[in-house]
């Protein structure tokens, strides 16, 4: 039977026709799809149905299955519920989503008359609820990545799962380039693997949702590794309408050369709120959104209790109620990091505005995305620059954004801490068979290239410790028991289960008014800096610090209008290739004027500038600036690769200047060049920079010139809390023993000592080479800068394009010299200083 | 590097301890033996090498000083006896006629008989020897004694030109309180900031620098 003729299809259809609705046709195609047993990827623009492409297909094919069965029992079924067993399992990456979704779904379910229970499944749960979905589960399951391996970790899971139909991940581009994705990779091949033991007959099928990626083929092998299941990607043929505005000051002047918060063009937002309905406004950090919160409020005094602010160090009940008010369109503007990134469905909400760089094409298409969310609705998003280098950035989006120019998202592979964390989490379940287990873990994606004897390395590092070449004596973890790899000990499993997934950050501390009612997290690396009476702001509120009891924040609300803003210490984002590649032509177009971007025009007075006092590199051209100042002796490079490849090349150039002569540098950079800092003369002429940005030796000179040893302790820090050396304790719930605290450097620097061959050490290594160093796009950009014509300008103060990675605070050391010489060199000044007390 | 401290000549070594050399009385902090042992019982591999290195330390400190007592003001023992413990009875029986004391410290948990066992005098709070008080943390008021402490594992920074910064353990003295460094390569280190006063002696790998 054709699938249009069938009941299910027809009920869909009729129910869609009554809200007078017609499907698109990558919508039929996924059921069509899903009705012939297949699995892959559905990729379509935000707000055109994405979930229902996937949630009917399987209302659809349950529909069709139910009326296939008999109705001998009818009048009885009505009396009493009678569970179906979970169907659907749907993995989100945000918490924020699940609610939203189980909304509609249970609309859906409603208006169909199907007798389904939807259940949310994530860190904001009650245990009441999670006792209840352990008795009976729900037939769709809403739940993150982290939840599924938790409940992994329970006994007889097996359970659940036997009359499962799908697992959908939902916006999976999200979560295919970090650990999560390597997270849901291992729980999909769990799931699979349980069913397929009792019920080697049932097909279970695996579809992805996803935003467009440059590498989308890539996407759906990633999530769907297995030969034996069909598959295809689903391509959504509708172009999503966007519209890019840039807030311009009234002048260039009025705009810093550098800086990232951009308040000084807070004013120019107000007509903006006020024009629509509601404003989501995006920053890059939790920091940034604080302040801009105070900015907007001690602007206009009207917009107090119209605005407010999301972010994940906020309350969950205070989120809730922010996401509520979103949806019924009581707040005229909300202040938000990526925590509202993603496909929240925000009806009221018709204009964006991006604050500073958002570093790449599709996370500001994304952004985009999260006004106008319905069909054939146009997104507006404004862009807000916080200095003003960031409207050739604003230009190259624009273009970007029209020619689809979308970057790639590479999976993570081989992520030994994750492994081990999973390894754990099933021994702290049911326990697992590791002979079994290894070629179920060796069909996913991440560990294709997973070796017996690094298997067998995990497995010692979780059952002895470590190889029996190092002595780890008294250990234990995980045991044999009955055949089967066990956690026996209840306290490990507890503290196991607490310390699942792949999120590091800094210990947090819960906030509370010491009158009672909580406010939200701050890191403790801030908190310890803070003294008593010094105030801080968090979730827009002023407080006055009192003290830290028991792993909680007490604080007092401040009479102050105006205080410091917590860091939380997020990842910076470095700018895309496809970016950087995009600007360099901006820079071309800018001087030539051969472009229709206001962004550049209004710019142009800057470029003069910058072109009186040095030189603008056109995009044949590589610029270095050689600027002497009483801070020492300057130089500046500009090659528009991103902060990342950056920090590579300039310890690389460090290094090559070193070998002329022994100095010692320090390093800045920024998404448009990087600097390099000494007390000494930098010996460089003009026509010895070809020599010295020379692809040539360059994996050598890499590993010569790069402290890697820096960069892995640093990938480290991750990867010890992830596998459970390091505790990240959890705040207020649990307090981490005393006696087992440690930190991520000591490990690195104690298997480095006595354990050279640990895996996880390797690890570390290579996130640092691979994620960090980017070797292939640091060799295109020095080949390029062969082909480029070299111009070097001397002068004695900053430069416009300077200014912005002098002001940066984020630096690193770069040194030829024997540390024994540094040290005393070091001492030597600090005396001086002294003296001069 | 030798220090003058309320007329008393103490020797800070680079292996983490001081010399009262008057009194043959060779000082550490923060020994943490069993550590190591003990992340391991929970499931936390640490190379028991980490153990044996201090105690390593400890012999080649013995014979460059030759003490005749040993003192260490407070966690001597994380928590529990275990397997690491064992070792350092080893290394106590090389050194029959070597007098060990120790101040307890928040970690010392160890039941009065394996402290005998091990032959070691325990001083429950402090113990004064003029003109100094031994004691684990420094105490909140002051007095005649100068006060000789461990427990927070002092570490200081190096700041260079050009911002560059290095990391190091120290032995810090101020007006009424020295502060030792951790013994144990397995501890962190928690930096203090300059500023009443205080001198502080920085741990390089190849001596004790002044800063």
């Amino acid at each position: 039977m054709k699938l249009e003729n069938s009941k299910g299809y027809k009920k869909v259809i009729k129910w869609l026709k009554t809200s007078k609705k017609k499907p698109f046709k990558f919508q039929t195609d996924a059921w069509q799809y899903y009705a012939e047993g297949y699995s892959g990827l559905v990729n379509a623009p935000t707000g055109f149905g994405k979930t229902f492409s996937l949630f009917l297909a399987v209302v659809i094919d349950e529909i069709n299955r139910l009326e296939a069965v008999p109705k001998s029992t009818s009048k009885k079924k009505q009396s009493k519920r009678k569970p179906a067993g979970l169907k659907l399992i749907w993995i989100t990456p945000l918490r924020s989503l699940a609610k939203d979704l189980a909304r509609a779904m249970r609309e859906v379910c409603r208006e169909l008359e199907l007798d389904w229970h939807i259940g949310v499944r994530n860190g904001d749960t009650p245990q009441s609820e999670k006792l209840k979905q352990k008795k009976q589960m729900p037939e769709v399951l809403i739940i993150t990545p982290e939840s599924i391996h938790l409940l992994l970790a329970q006994k007889n899971t097996h359970t659940y799962f036997v009359s499962l139909q799908c697992i959908v991940a939902d916006e999976w581009h999200e979560l295919l380039g970090s650990k999560r994705g390597v997270m849901t990779e291992l729980g999909i091949s769990r799931i699979k693997g349980l069913l397929a033991e009792r019920h080697p007959e049932r097909l279970l099928r695996i579809w992805g949702i996803s935003a467009t990626v440059g590498n989308m083929e890539q996407a759906m092998e990633v999530l769907v590794p297995y030969p034996n299941l069909l598959k295809t990607i689903i391509k959504a043929d509708i172009e999503k309408k966007i519209d890019i505005r840039s807030v311009l000051p009234d002048h260039i002047d009025m705009l810093p050369w550098a800086g990232h918060l951009g308040h000084k063009l807070a004013h120019k937002l107000l007509p903006i709120i006020y024009k629509s309905k509601t404003t989501l406004i995006f920053t890059n950090t939790r920091g940034q959104a604080e302040l801009w919160y105070q900015t907007l409020l001690a602007l206009d005094e009207n917009l107090a209790g119209l605005l407010a602010i999301h972010h994940g160090s906020i309350d969950h009940e205070l989120r809730n109620w922010i996401e509520d008010a979103l949806h019924s369109g009581t707040l005229k503007a909300v202040i938000s990091t990526s925590s509202l990134d993603l496909g929240v469905d925000f009806k009221p909400v018709d204009t964006v505005v991006q604050i500073g760089s958002p570093k790449g094409v599709a996370r500001f298409l994304q952004r985009a995305g999260r006004s106008g969310h319905s069909p054939y609705e146009t997104s507006v998003i404004y862009f807000l620059p916080t200095h003003a280098l960031e409207l050739v950035e604003a230009a190259a989006i624009k273009e970007a954004a029209k020619t689809q120019n979308i970057e790639s998202r590479e999976p993570v592979v081989m992520a030994f801490d994750v492994l081990i964390q999973y390894l754990v989490t099933l021994a702290v379940g049911d326990g697992f068979d590791d002979t079994k287990l290894f070629f179920e873990v060796k069909q996913t994606h991440a560990f294709t290239e997973l070796l017996p004897q690094e298997w067998k390395w995990i497995m010692q590092f979780i059952t002895t410790g470590g190889d029996s070449l190092t002595a780890y004596d008294e250990f234990s973890k995980v045991n044999l028991v009955e055949g089967l790899w066990k956690v026996e000990s209840r306290q490990m499993a507890m503290r196991h289960r607490l310390h699942i997934g792949t999120i590091v950050s800094d210990p947090m501390l819960k906030v509370k008014f010491i009158t009672g009612g909580y406010i939200g997290m701050v890191e403790e690396s801030f908190i310890s800096r803070m003294k008593i009476g010094s105030s801080f702001t968090l979730a827009g509120r002023v407080l006055d610090f009192v003290m830290v009891k028991e792993m909680t924040v007490l604080v007092r609300k401040s009479k102050l209008k105006r205080a410091i803003t917590p860091s939380w210490m997020g990842g910076r984002m470095s700018l895309t290739a496809n970016l950087g590649s995009i600007l360099r032509k901006k820079y071309n177009e800018t001087l030539d004027k051969s472009h229709q971007d206001i962004e550049l025009d209004f710019i142009y007075p800057l470029f003069e500038r910058q072109a009186k006092i040095s030189h603008v590199p056109k995009d044949d051209e590589f610029l270095i600036e050689m600027i002497d100042t009483k801070d020492g002796y300057h130089l500046f490079a500009y090659p528009f690769e991103g902060r990342q490849v950056h920090e590579i090349m300039a310890a690389l150039i460090a290094y090559r200047l070193g070998k002329i002569k022994p100095m010692s540098f320090s390093i800045a950079m920024n998404d448009y060049g990087f600097e390099l800092l000494s007390e000494q003369v930098i010996p460089l002429d003009e026509n010895e920079v070809k020599t010295l940005f020379n692809p040539a030796a360059l994996s050598e000179d890499i590993v010569a010139s790069i402290n890697a040893t820096e960069m892995a302790r640093r990938k480290f820090r991750d990867i010890a809390c992830i596998s459970g050396l390091v505790f990240q304790g959890f705040p207020g719930k649990y307090i981490a023993n005393k006696h087992l605290q440690s930190s991520a450097a000591l490990f690195f620097n104690v298997f480095s000592d006595y354990d050279k061959y640990n895996l996880l050490l390797r690890q570390a290594y290579d996130e640092a080479f691979y994620q960090q160093i980017e070797e292939p796009r640091l060799a295109a950009a020095l080949h390029r800068i062969q082909s480029s014509k070299i111009v070097m300008v001397k002068s004695d103060r900053y430069t416009p394009l300077c200014f912005p990675i002098k002001v940066d605070s984020l630096r690193e050391n770069m040194s030829s010299e024997e540390l024994s010489q540094r040290i005393e060199r070091m001492t030597a000044e600090a005396e001086k200083k002294n003296n001069k007390k | 590097m030798i220090v003058n401290c309320r007329a008393e000549e103490l020797i800070l070594s680079k292996e983490r301890a001081i010399y009262w050399k008057s009194k043959a009385l060779l000082m550490i902090s923060d020994m943490h033996i069993g550590k190591s042992a003990h992340f391991r019982k929970n499931g936390i591999p640490v190379p028991a090498n980490v153990g044996l290195t201090d105690l390593q330390r400890l012999t080649a400190l013995m014979q460059e000083f030759k003490p005749k007592t040993l003192l260490v003001t407070g966690d001597m023992f994380h928590n529990n006896i275990n397997s690491d413990a064992n070792a350092f009875l080893e290394w106590r029986s090389v050194y029959p006629d070597l007098g060990v004391i120790l101040v307890k410290g928040n970690h010392d948990d160890l039941k009065k008989e394996d402290y005998e066992a091990l032959g070691i005098e325990v001083y429950t709070k402090e113990l004064l020897i003029a003109p100094f008080r031994f004691i684990h943390d420094k105490p909140k008021n002051t007095d005649a004694y100068y006060n000789i402490c461990g427990h927070i594992h002092p570490g200081v920074v190096l700041y260079g030109k050009a911002r560059q910064r290095l990391k190091f353990p120290c032995f810090y003295f101020g007006s009424d309180c020295a502060i030792m460094p951790a013994f144990s390569v397995f501890t962190g280190l928690k930096i203090l900031q300059p500023g009443d006063g205080g001198q502080f002696y920085a741990i390089t790998p190849d001596r004790v620098v002044q800063i």
